[in-house]
């Protein structure tokens, strides 16, 4: 059984926030609610680096520990999901998560939390697949289509990918590998790409300029 | 019928119907079941199948490593970002597992552990020594303890802080006992309701406690003999120990339910109003400061309680109609007795049918 996890590649995130405008664009998602978003660091500076982030779809998944009401499940392609008929709109996954993921429109007189809404990595909601129900509470359900979430289908650069984690993780091992290789010119791609090489461990976020 | 009978009955009343409303406070987040439970056997007999949970395969995420990379990396973590709002710019929030570990393996089992003991040990005690009978039974004359504005402000502490503590017991620990007696559909609309409940009453209590702080601190600072008194246990390993208006314990009560109220009354306030913008840290810290000191007062009050009623014949009166027997005060609080025994009055005075208050002592005791 596949697991499905996305990668962002940060030697390839242009900032372009197209997959935040996908998501925005598949899922239909409130005014104020961001399920994913790009995060830039060092911007402007040597070493700017780039990362999509949105739900992870952990393991052993912290809002899904903390939940007071039990609304979280996991589905067989290893997708965390959670259902908004049970959910209180406590706060307790957004203290929890370490991504920031769980955004809460805010509904009331004092602009209290409503019901949690996140990334469901396209794949919609404990509602009857690709229901009108399901697309309103949860947005698109790609997943029962057959088709992968819509943002890493629309990366331009091919830097954030989503599938089969086993699948992301050869793609990902493949690219590390190639541009250890161009720093002697022998790669595939980013041959005498040298300006964007980091000095460091090539291939990784941390290296230092 | 005279004036001061008329009043008694009419606050007689009030209280009554104020214990009516808590009940139905208390009572009205389980309306629900009913309209379940109706509609579960009209429209629905299997029940709420809740969705299907797998346990997750462990497979290595391909961004583990890179993620990891991230979170070393010193303070660098915060980042700019498109999207507006509290901390977009944080890659990762690292109070988050910590406060996750908190709540899930030290705040859910040891709270119910030191509630539960205290729990075990009033009953324990209870069922060994009963209830500690009035020295020389019931004497017949009375004295004014609370007036009416003390116990109001007494009545209105607890009513909010039985709604706070039960409806944030429900949140705390729901998911482990409600969810397999309600499932999961049954308890959501139950935790939904105290949530509510609790954020809306919740900044009531700053009231409640700036009250409470307000009538009895000048009564609760430390006087001569009460070291004597803790050192003793209050006359409960045997011996006379005097007391002022409040003992030693009741004045330790007093410092740590105002302590922990006014804690619990900042932090919910902090946790309460998120959309002022504080940091997931901010909220991660309150919420345990709250839990602990919400824990405490909890386990703490069931003491309180005890001795308020079960434990200590004579004490209920006190905080029901303001008067304790004179022999109550002169077993319990001694020195408070030598000031105001002047002001007893006849047990039957008052009473409905009772004869007629004496202008005087009627007059003096008002003014207390």
């Amino acid at each position: 059984m596949a697991v499905m996890k996305f990668y962002c590649d940060p030697e390839r995130c242009i900032e372009c926030n197209g997959c935040v405008t996908a998501c925005k664009n598949a899922n239909e998602v409130p005014w104020g609610v961001n399920r994913r978003r790009v995060v830039t660091i060092k911007d402007g500076e040597p070493g700017e680096r780039s990362l999509s982030v949105a739900c992870m779809h952990c393991s052993d998944a912290p809002c899904a520990a903390v939940c007071p009401v039990n609304c979280f499940y996991t589905t067989d392609d290893g997708v965390v999901l959670h259902d908004k008929d049970i959910c209180i709109g406590c706060g307790y996954c957004f203290y929890a998560c370490p991504f920031g993921a769980p955004q809460f429109p805010k509904v009331g007189a004092f602009g209290t939390r409503g019901k949690m809404d996140k990334c469901t990595f396209c794949g919609g909601g404990p509602e009857a697949d690709n229901s009108a129900e399901e697309y309103t509470k949860y947005g698109a359900n790609r997943l029962a289509e057959g088709k992968l979430p819509l943002c890493a289908e629309m990366c331009a650069t091919k830097a954030l990918l989503a599938g089969d984690a086993d699948v992301i993780a050869d793609i990902y091992r493949k690219r590390v590998v190639n541009r250890g290789a161009s720093v002697f010119n022998t790669g595939i791609s980013y041959q005498n790409s040298t300006l964007r090489n980091p000095k460091g461990t090539p291939g990784k976020a941390s290296s230092e300029n | 019928m005279t004036r001061t009978d008329k009043r008694r009955h009419r606050m007689r009343k009030m209280l009554a119907w104020s214990g009516y409303t808590l009940l139905l406070v208390l009572l009205l987040p389980l309306l629900p079941y009913a309209i379940q439970a109706a509609n579960d056997t009209q429209n629905n007999p299997a029940g709420y199948t809740p969705p299907t949970v797998v346990n997750p395969i462990e497979v290595p995420s391909p961004g583990a490593e890179l993620w990891r990379e991230v979170r070393q990396r010193d303070g660098s973590y915060v980042g700019d970002t498109q999207v507006k709002g509290v901390e977009t710019g944080v890659l990762i929030n690292k109070a988050g597992e910590d406060w996750r570990l908190f709540r899930m393996q030290m705040l859910v089992p040891y709270g119910a552990i030191l509630m539960g003991a205290i729990l075990g040990a009033i009953l324990v005690f209870y069922f060994t020594r009963g209830t500690l009978r009035l020295a020389g039974g019931f004497s017949g004359k009375k004295i004014l303890r609370f007036t009416l504005s003390e116990r109001m402000v007494h009545w209105f502490t607890v009513a909010l802080f039985w709604l706070l503590a039960v409806t944030g017991l429900i949140l705390l620990y729901g998911r482990f006992v409600l969810i397999p007696l309600l499932g999961l559909e049954g308890f959501s609309v139950t935790a939904s309701a105290c949530k509510e409940a609790h954020n809306l009453f919740g900044p009531l209590f700053l009231f409640a406690m700036l009250a409470l702080f307000i009538t009895f601190f000048k009564d609760n600072f430390y006087a001569r003999g009460d070291l004597k008194w803790l050192s003793k246990a209050g006359g409960l390993l045997g011996g006379h120990v005097s007391a002022g208006r409040f003992n030693a314990g009741e004045k330790i009560w007093f410092w740590l339910a105002t302590l922990l109220g006014f804690a619990l009354c900042i932090t919910g306030l902090i946790l309460d109003f998120a959309v002022v913008g504080l940091g997931r840290e901010a909220m991660a810290l309150s919420h345990v400061i709250h839990g602990i000191s919400a824990v405490i007062m909890i386990a703490v009050s069931f003491g309180h309680i005890y001795l308020g009623t079960a434990g200590m014949e004579g004490s209920f009166s006190s905080m029901a109609n303001g008067y304790v027997d004179e022999n109550w005060a002169k077993s319990h609080h001694d020195l408070w007795y030598e000031e105001v025994k002047g002001t007893a009055i006849d047990a039957q005075e008052g009473k409905q049918g009772g004869g007629v208050p004496s202008g005087g002592v009627a007059q003096a005791r008002r003014d207390i």
